[in-house]
């Protein structure tokens, strides 16, 4: 009899309790998110990519063995559940997922790792950023395959960024292994190719690509992430990139709720702000970017191999490698009122190549240089340099009068072209003649990676926390080694010491030496000026308040978990 | 008639030619070594700038090298586009047809509010409704488009009903059909009528001169002397004489709607062929520069063609000329 | 109303030309510390007494929104200074006198859009006579031949007329180097205006040479053996300039609404030189046309121009128009 009674009463407790549940939870699932970008793709192939447009498409096609964690910014696993390593730091074996299915269906395995490490990455012949990056002192990692969830990654020194690099995007083995065989991979996966041949394992896939318009990603239906419920991963039904040159047509779009969410410059920050209750958003401030924006000249002595003329005018190129020029420069920089005018106050100035958001190995005591037009003019003529009677044209040493282009593209981020403008006017009052030449961006892009012929140029590189990524840039032989890259050996007694710094920095475990040596890293740039820095901007971004789960973060922007973003019902 | 057409036909094709001819010189004579930067571009294959150097015959003389290229479009060849990786075709179908949207929509909006208007100011001559007409009218063919759009864009911003800019909402993909012609007819608003502003306005008053130049005329005289009433006098007679004319224009109105939208897309990010072209120049892709343009000539050829054939049409007295 | 008209447009040309004396400051002249100033009031009364006209100081703060707001400081005062340097009035520095305001680098507007106003106005004035040239040659020459002289040159017109205008413009800037100063660049523009229209021009004046060569006093010159180049310049062109007055007055319209256009894509006149069309550059967004509307005050004299001249177009059409009918019959 009590029995019966409890069992009642636990039936009840039962009932109640499921009845609860039945109601505290409705279903997060459906619904989309719409974004812009202000560039159509280069590429879908992620192992070719060069620009951060074509990035932050195929970052959410494709996922790597660990990933960053966006607040405590420590490594993560992702597509490896786990890992050991060997005593001597040089063997590590990953032991990946079971559970993760490529979107055509096909099961995850060791084999794709293998590919993408020894066929892709490591091919000779494939043109792919991360070689450098992925490759110590000219050696590249050993990759095996142990078993079908199990890979081997034998380094031939130690290697300090290792487990953050192992983020490297995986691509499918099963699709490019014949494209890789006839040598046409570099030229697969371009943005004409149809949306449902890119496979990858991330949480949303290609839809619809219509050139100049917009890019429709929908659910991945076998994600293998789960929510801290249990739940199966995305929420959101869609996602949809509209392409947007004009940043205006892009803040009008998000006015009239055709955008869920705007990145949102200091000079949109008074109009925008003062409408978040009516139009139900929130601006989200996420701190310092890590996106610079310098400008550098070029100091490629080089000679372009179709019409055998030098990149740079032999005049100029007197001009641009002589570091006083450069000193003279840098002091006409008004970091200040650019950061007033352009950004209505948002923004730091940037001294140097890190930012204070890359947190650890951030160095703030680098030489600063002042906006002082009058020091530069002096350093001009300590330098040999003079100034015509009459019409106070700058002439060098040998009477050529300083005149250049400055090259700056116009697709609307961080107002480069009126930075540009503001610093060409300074530098006309140090007597320079500089004529601003705006390109389009991508054109800009394959100047300065392909054809070089370029004088001066406004642009930015995209950063980060761990300071060895930026390889491609401080390596004398990196490809982003704007002012002259490529380089068979070091050109000069900075850029060999740079060489070295990144070399050690990449094998030192310890975390304080390490800095030590990044800390010397960027006090070199500072002096020596390969490129001149302006101004960091502060990341914010508008979002619309129905969406559930957002934390912005400056390293992640708004939507780093776009696969747990939902809308509240 | 038809031995008109025809020789409309050969014209056209001539002129056509003369055109495209016009701007490949103008591409060859930019400076710079276009396709050596090609070579060094990774992310374009050795095959395709080799194929295309082919089709080309980059090294020989311009006539050759022109003479190549028309052949090339006839034969659905019209050139890559090295900005956006793809055959120019890929890219200029759909723009076309979005300017052709935006043309023809502000053509019909101009001619349905012009006729009217002109009319009225005609009939009601130097009263207050003409005086206000004609200062319109001169204010509206006075006011840079652009500069309009971007007022008008601002207006709708706090008006809040009308989207601001671009084609398609994103989720047209997933709509009806009858709601993707809505989205449309919604997203054409603002750029159709600011770009038929001033050609309504210009149009006004040449249908208002017609119209008064008819309303003198002797047989308007005689047509009221025998006592038809002045709806029909107006309406049957008059307006069908001043309205003919008028439709000489359509082709030079085609002409200036096609140019004027070019500046209106890029203003109120319309997808069309203008917006393209500037995308082109800014990025100095040749023959995306040389598709686009020899594209709007074609378009507006064949307006022209078309307009002379409702003309023909229209005016019987051209038709009994013929015979 | 015409009159009105060409009075205004005499004194933008006028003032256009000494722009260097009514400006206070040049097209260059930056001042940061006044991004987006306000129209600065000139003040002439000073605790109810009238004084000599003065400007306050004025600082730049933010407000808690990051907006611009500028405080006035009652105790700075900045007299107005008259034909100091050269310039019908000023103020000593650091104050700055914006009578309409201020653009994103401190730069004043109202000097910014007379000297804007030389650009503007004379890329329409030269462009024109480029395409008056051109029309009347190729118009008179094809009018006066007559036949297959007329009908070559006129199919040449066609095929500029074939290409829409913004278009054409476009494609002839793709084909402007890159690294062109600001004089060149000026000039490819105002060869590419003049390309743009002379067509048209040149049928208007062929369709009059056409129906003016059969007159009386033309025909007795080719029977005296004047040579017909002499006829053409002599005889017909005079005769068609009144007519074509009007139509020039109008082309300039066109042309100055090209050029803006042209400017205002980027691919016009190039900072810091000012164009009307550059000039609006600035003001195409929300955010400048919200927080700085004086900013759009290039857009306004441009209209104002663009409609004297068609005004005063209209006005010489309608004055010659029958003059010209009845000679024609």
């Amino acid at each position: 009899m009590r029995q019966n009674k409890l069992f009642f009463v636990f039936l009840i407790f039962l009932f109640i309790f499921r009845a609860h549940f039945a109601h505290a939870s409705p279903s997060r699932y459906g619904g989309s998110l719409v974004l812009s970008i202000p560039s159509d793709p280069k590429t879908f192939n992620d192992i070719v990519s060069t620009d951060a447009y074509s990035g932050a498409i195929t970052g959410m096609l494709f996922e790597g063995l660990t990933t960053a964690d966006p607040f405590t910014l420590k490594v993560i696993p992702n597509l490896a559940r786990s890992w050991e390593v060997s005593p001597d730091g040089l063997q590590w074996t990953f032991h990946l997922r079971r559970d993760v299915q490529w979107f055509d269906g096909t099961a995850f395995s060791a084999d794709d790792v293998v590919f993408t490490y020894n066929d892709l990455i490591y091919n000779p012949e494939i043109p792919s950023p991360s070689k450098d990056v992925l490759t110590i002192d000219g050696k590249p990692f050993k990759v095996e395959k142990v078993d079908g969830y199990t890979v081997r990654f034998t380094l031939p020194v130690k290697f300090a960024p290792f487990l953050r690099s192992m983020a490297q995007t995986i691509l499918p083995r099963h699709c490019l292994w014949q494209a890789v065989k006839v040598k046409r991979f570099s030229f697969t996966w371009g943005i004409d190719t149809p949306p449902d041949q890119i496979i990858g394992t991330g949480p949303f896939m290609l839809s619809e690509y219509h050139p100049g318009e917009r890019l429709v990603f929908k659910r991945n239906p076998h994600y293998w992430k789960r929510s801290s419920q249990g739940e199966a991963l995305p929420y959101l039904d869609r996602v949809i990139y509209l392409i947007m040159q004009d940043p205006q047509a892009q803040l009008l779009k998000f006015m009239d709720g055709e955008i869920d969410a705007t990145p949102v410059r200091g000079s949109d920050y008074p109009l925008l702000k003062p409408m978040e209750a009516k139009k139900d958003f929130k601006i989200y401030e996420a701190g310092a970017g890590y996106d610079s924006n310098f400008v550098t000249f070029n100091q490629n002595p080089g000679v372009n191999s179709q019409n055998h003329r030098s990149f740079v005018d032999h005049v100029k190129l007197s001009w641009f490698t002589n570091l006083e020029f450069r000193r003279a420069v840098a002091h006409a920089i008004d970091k200040k009122r650019i950061i007033e005018i352009l950004d209505n106050g948002f923004g730091l100035p940037q001294n140097g190549p890190m930012s204070p958001s890359s947190g650890f190995f951030y160095d703030p005591d680098v030489t600063i240089y002042d906006y002082n037009l009058d020091k530069a003019r002096l350093i001009l003529i300590q330098a040999g340099f003079k100034y015509r009677q009459g019409d106070q044209t700058l002439e060098d040493p040998s009477g050529h009068p300083v005149e250049f282009n400055l090259y700056t593209a116009d697709t609307g981020t961080a107002g480069r072209e009126q930075m540009a403008a503001i610093i060409r006017s300074d530098l006309e009052r140090l007597g320079m003649k500089v004529n601003l030449v705006p390109v389009e961006f991508n054109t800009l892009v394959n100047k300065l990676m392909a054809s070089f012929d370029w004088d001066m140029v406004m642009i930015g590189l995209t950063g980060g926390v761990e300071p060895h990524f930026g390889q491609n840039v401080w390596l004398s032989s990196g490809g982003l080694h704007l002012w002259d890259p490529h380089q068979i050996t070091p050109a000069t007694d900075w850029e060999k010491r740079l060489d070295e710094i990144y070399d050690e920095g990449a094998q030192e475990l310890d975390e304080n030496k390490r800095k030590i040596l990044y800390d010397e890293f960027q006090r070199i740039v500072a002096d020596q000026l390969p490129v001149i820095y302006t101004v960091l901007n502060m990341d914010m971004y508008a979002v619309r308040n129905k969406f559930g789960n957002l934390k912005p973060t400056v390293n992640g922007g708004a939507f780093h978990n776009i696969e747990e973003i939902y809308i509240k019902k | 008639m038809i031995k008109h057409i025809i020789q409309r036909f050969c014209s056209t094709i001539l002129l056509l030619l003369a055109v495209s001819f016009f701007t490949f010189w103008l591409m060859h004579s930019t400076p710079g070594n276009f396709f050596d930067s090609l070579r060094l571009n990774p992310q374009i294959s050795q095959e395709t700038v080799a194929r295309y150097e082919k089709l080309y015959h980059l090294n020989d003389h311009l006539l050759v090298q022109y003479g190549h290229w028309i052949f090339n479009i006839l034969h659905g060849e019209w050139g890559y586009s090295f900005y956006y990786n793809v055959p120019v075709t890929h890219v200029l179908g759909s723009r076309l047809f979005n300017t052709f949207i935006l043309s023809f929509t502000s053509l019909v909006l101009t001619w349905a509010a012009a006729i009217p208007l002109g009319i009225w100011a005609a009939l009601r001559r130097n009263q207050w409704v003409d005086r206000v007409l004609s200062v319109f009218s001169f204010a509206a063919f006075s006011t840079p488009s652009f500069f309009l759009a971007v007022l008008v864009l601002y207006a709708a911003s706090r008006w809040g009903a009308l989207p601001l800019g671009g084609m398609h909402s994103p989720h047209y993909d997933d709509m009806s059909f009858i709601d993707k012609i809505k989205d449309t007819a919604l997203h054409l608003v603002i750029p159709a009528s600011v770009l038929s502003l001033s050609a309504m306005a210009s149009l006004q008053r040449i249908m208002r001169g017609n119209m008064l130049g008819v309303l003198r005329q002797q047989y308007i005289l005689a047509a009221r002397a025998k006592g038809l009433p002045e709806r029909v006098v107006i309406y049957r007679h008059a307006l069908r004489n001043a309205f003919n004319p008028l439709v000489t224009l359509l082709g030079y109105e085609f002409a200036s709607l096609l140019s004027g939208a070019a500046l209106i897309e890029i203003v109120c990010s319309w997808p069309g062929l203008g917006s393209l072209l500037l995308t082109a120049v800014r990025a100095k892709d040749i023959y995306l520069v040389m598709s686009a343009t020899l594209l709007a000539g074609v378009l507006l050829v064949i307006g022209n063609v078309l307009a002379d054939i409702l003309l023909t049409w229209v005016d019987p007295r051209i038709r009994y000329e013929k015979k | 109303m015409a009159l009105i008209c060409f009075w205004t447009l005499v004194v933008f040309y006028a003032l256009a030309i000494f722009a260097d004396l009514i400006s206070p400051y040049s097209y260059k002249d930056e001042d940061r510390d006044f991004s987006y100033c306000p129209p600065t009031a000139v003040e002439f009364m000073d605790h109810g007494q009238w004084v000599q006209p003065f400007v306050y100081g004025r600082a730049l703060t933010f407000d808690s929104t990051h907006r611009r707001v500028y405080v006035i400081d009652q105790a700075q005062k900045y007299p107005m200074r008259f034909f100091k340097g050269g310039r019908l009035f000023t103020v000593d520095a650091p104050g700055r006198v914006y009578l309409w305001g201020a653009d994103a680098r401190g730069r004043d507007l109202f000097s910014r859009i007379w000297y804007g106003a030389r650009i503007s106005l004379s890329i329409g004035l030269i462009g024109v006579a480029i395409s008056f040239i051109l029309g009347l040659l190729i118009g008179g020459i094809a009018g006066y031949y007559g036949g297959w002289v007329d009908g070559a040159l006129m199919r040449v017109c066609e095929m500029f007329m074939m290409i829409p205008g913004f278009y054409l413009m476009l494609a002839l800037r793709a084909a402007v180097p890159e690294n062109f100063n600001s004089v060149q660049i000026y000039f490819s523009v105002v060869v590419i205006l003049a390309l743009i229209g002379w067509a048209s021009l040149a049928r208007i004046i062929r369709g009059m040479a056409l129906s003016l060569r059969e007159r009386d006093y033309v025909l007795a010159a080719k029977t005296l053996g004047v040579p017909d180049i002499v006829i053409i310049l002599k005889h017909i062109l005079p005769q068609t300039i009144s007519y074509s007055m009007a139509t020039l007055m109008l082309t300039v319209s066109s042309y100055i609404l090209a050029e803006a256009g042209l400017s205002v894509v980027g691919l016009g006149i190039q900072d810091p030189i000012p164009s009307w069309g550059n000039l609006l550059s600035d003001a195409m967004g929300i955010v400048p046309v919200i927080f700085a509307p004086w900013i759009l005050l290039p857009g306004l004299f441009i209209f104002l121009a663009v409609m004297c001249f068609n005004v005063v177009g209209d006005a010489l059409r309608d004055a010659f128009d029958p003059m010209f009918n009845e000679g024609a019959s």
